[in-house]
């Protein structure tokens, strides 16, 4: 990390407060109501990107999902998106005009996790339908085409929506090694895959921890030098949605939003959606009251455990991590780390792989002074050596006093 | 012949226990927020025993105390009718002389004492000026890690709560480097404020003993002793 980065990170974190206002009064619906439904009109009056493949309810039909799942899906998206319930039928249409926005999703340094964890759910869901009827128009981990005609198909789709589509990116960009990231027939590294994507986007995306933060390739020592799209992307909107994987449901909310507004929603310092990480786990977290109780888990498979207790001795992260996972949880609202007995490692926080995925409490974990990177000392360990070092000091003076001191004698002059 | 020398009022003394109360409290309570050390043995469900919930409570209580003493003392420092301590921590050529003259005594184990001990020293202003530097230290990283709980901008008593908090603290996130840093560097520091209570005390003890003026009197009663020429 060089001093600009750091300078970048001030900036982003000096932000007065994180307000997230739930009411802001009838007048401003009203507009809004009014200014989403403008906007939905547009988007009906354009053509989808696609010639119209399917309809959104046959898409509904194939994928087995009842008119009723998929109003249940609009009510939750509607609140997760903090708007009042007579928004709904404008989600639900929003739903059915996502066709119109073209789509591109690069993968960079990654794992394709966050492709997983959207397609990979134990049955069709709404968020992956989604997916699936949003014009894609360039996925690497999902498309059929190859070699030169994923390239053209690429840069086909560049040229066509200059300015219009949303850019997904996924995976860290690693700037220190540009060479350890190349894609295509015609070569291009990380860097210049999504500085020119960029360019021509309307907005990018960032999904996942790798791409906000560089997440687990930009753990140290961080060979490849990686990055997160914002310290790369610079003049674009950006959105960063972390976690690992980021949750499919803010990724559908983040898109829901852009075709409702045109615009990106509320981010907070770190220009992740307020929507979505205005919350910090602890404080939503099922097991709260165990930890203000005092009730611990002390090791895995114990009393407390099999008792749901707190895991903050085993190293949860919760208390550091803002993200609505205790609230959205994953696999639609299937469970999520904690509810399944074991700690938050704080994925959507930066830096998360060295400092907050050491299953164990931060007390306990190993600090790397400025000094020397990767000592093997935990701060209470350093600090009775602080300590230790004070006392030998006073031991010293102590005893060299005892034995050589001088004290003042009645007949001792003193200079004043 | 001794000379009675009044070294610190009432109020100066106050402040003194407060801290020295606030200090242990906050390191005994903080530990265990950091770490709990001990379990909570009553058979009680969750939702009645407050075990941490009371160690933090008590955490920020020892910590709102010691913001209100920094204030007081910060504002002594420059408008005490007493003694302004901000006198003795400009860098002339008179402090210098006595902060070395003050260090040399000590390394010189009492061999050497060219400087009037009536009044504060440099070396001594100096030395609690760390503390306070420190204790500010821990007030905004403190205030820091409290205000993530009140992460979505209210709070009981308004939403400026937040907001001032932020304004105040966001800066520990950069210089730390996140919430990772700003919570090592709070645990961190509480060593060093250890460590400096540490030479603190044996550094009064040694000179009561060495000096033979009672220093150690001066924060119970006010007074120490100086010998009258």
């Amino acid at each position: 990390m060089n001093i600009t980065d750091r300078e970048h990170l001030r900036a982003l974190f000096t932000k007065p407060t994180n307000y997230i206002n739930t009411n802001r009064g009838d007048a401003y619906y009203r507009e809004l109501y009014k200014k989403m439904e403008r906007r939905l009109a547009e988007l009906r009056a354009q053509k989808p990107v696609r010639e119209a493949e399917m309809k959104f309810e046959e898409y509904l039909k194939v994928w087995e999902l009842t008119r009723r799942d998929f109003l249940k899906w609009v009510s939750a998206t509607t609140a997760m998106l903090m708007l009042p319930p007579q928004f709904e039928p404008l989600v639900a249409q929003a739903a059915e005009v996502m066709n119109r926005i073209p789509i591109i999703w690069i993968n960079i340094q990654d794992c394709a996790g966050n492709t997983e964890a959207l397609l990979r759910s134990y049955s069709p869901t709404v968020d992956e339908l989604i997916l699936e009827y949003l014009s894609v128009e360039y996925h690497e981990v999902i498309m059929a085409a190859a070699g030169d005609q994923a390239e053209q198909n690429l840069e086909k789709a560049v040229k066509d929506f200059d300015g219009k589509y949303l850019l997904f990116v996924e995976g860290s960009i690693p700037v220190g090694m540009p060479e350890a990231f190349t894609i295509g027939r015609h070569p291009k590294t990380g860097v210049e895959h999504v500085k020119h994507l960029a360019e021509h986007a309307a907005a990018v995306i960032a999904v996942g921890s790798c791409a906000a933060f560089g997440g687990v390739p930009a753990a140290h020592p961080n060979p490849t030098g990686a990055v997160g799209v914002m310290d790369v992307v610079k003049g674009k909107p950006i959105i960063n949605i972390p976690a690992c994987p980021a949750n499919p449901a803010n990724i559908t909310g983040v898109v829901i939003h852009y075709i409702l507004t045109g615009e990106i929603p509320e981010l907070d310092s770190l220009l992740r959606p307020k929507f979505a990480f205005g919350y910090r786990i602890h404080d939503n977290c099922e097991r709260r009251a165990h930890f203000d109780a005092g009730e611990f888990v002390e090791e895995w498979g114990d009393f407390g455990a099999k008792n749901n207790f707190c895991l903050y001795k085993m190293g949860c992260k919760g208390p550091f991590t803002f993200n609505n996972c205790s609230i959205v949880r994953y696999n639609e609202g299937t469970n999520w780390p904690i509810g399944v007995g074991r700690g938050c490692i704080g994925c959507s926080e930066p830096n998360f792989w060295d400092v907050y995925a050491t299953e164990r409490p931060i007390a306990d974990s190993p600090i790397q002074p400025p000094a020397g990177r990767g000592v093997e000392s935990t701060v209470d360990q350093f600090g009775l050596g602080v300590l230790t070092a004070t006392a030998v000091g006073i031991g010293i003076h102590a005893v060299a006093s005892a034995l050589a001191g001088k004290k003042d004698k009645e007949e001792n002059k003193e200079e004043v | 012949m001794y000379k009675k020398v009044k070294r610190m009022t009432v109020a100066m003394r106050i402040i003194h226990w407060v801290n020295v109360f606030s200090i242990v409290v906050a390191v005994i309570t903080g530990l265990y927020i950091a770490h709990p050390y001990y379990q909570s043995m009553i058979a009680e469900a969750a939702a009645f025993k407050y075990v941490m919930a009371y160690n933090r409570w008590v955490h920020f209580i020892a910590a709102i105390l010691l913001d209100v003493t920094s204030i007081a003392v910060a504002y002594l420092y420059f408008f005490s009718r007493f003694e302004k301590p901000v006198k003795k921590l400009i860098p002339n050529a008179q402090n210098i002389k006595e902060f070395v003259e003050v260090v040399l005594n000590l390394l010189t184990l009492n061999r050497r004492k060219n400087f009037d001990s009536s009044h504060l020293d440099s070396f001594n202003a100096v030395y609690f000026t760390i503390l306070h530097i420190l204790l500010f230290l821990m007030l905004f990283t403190g205030l820091q890690m409290y205000v993530w709980g009140l992460y979505h901008g209210t709070s009981s008593i308004g939403a400026w709560w937040p907001w001032l908090l932020h304004v105040a603290t966001d800066w520990t996130l950069w210089v730390f480097g996140g919430a990772h840093g700003v919570r090592v560097a709070h645990h961190l520091t509480m060593w060093i404020i250890l460590a400096w209570v540490a030479f603190h005390i044996y550094y009064q003890v040694w000179r009561t003993i060495f000096w033979r003026e009672g220093d150690i009197a001066i924060v119970f009663g006010g007074y120490k002793f100086k010998k009258a020429r």
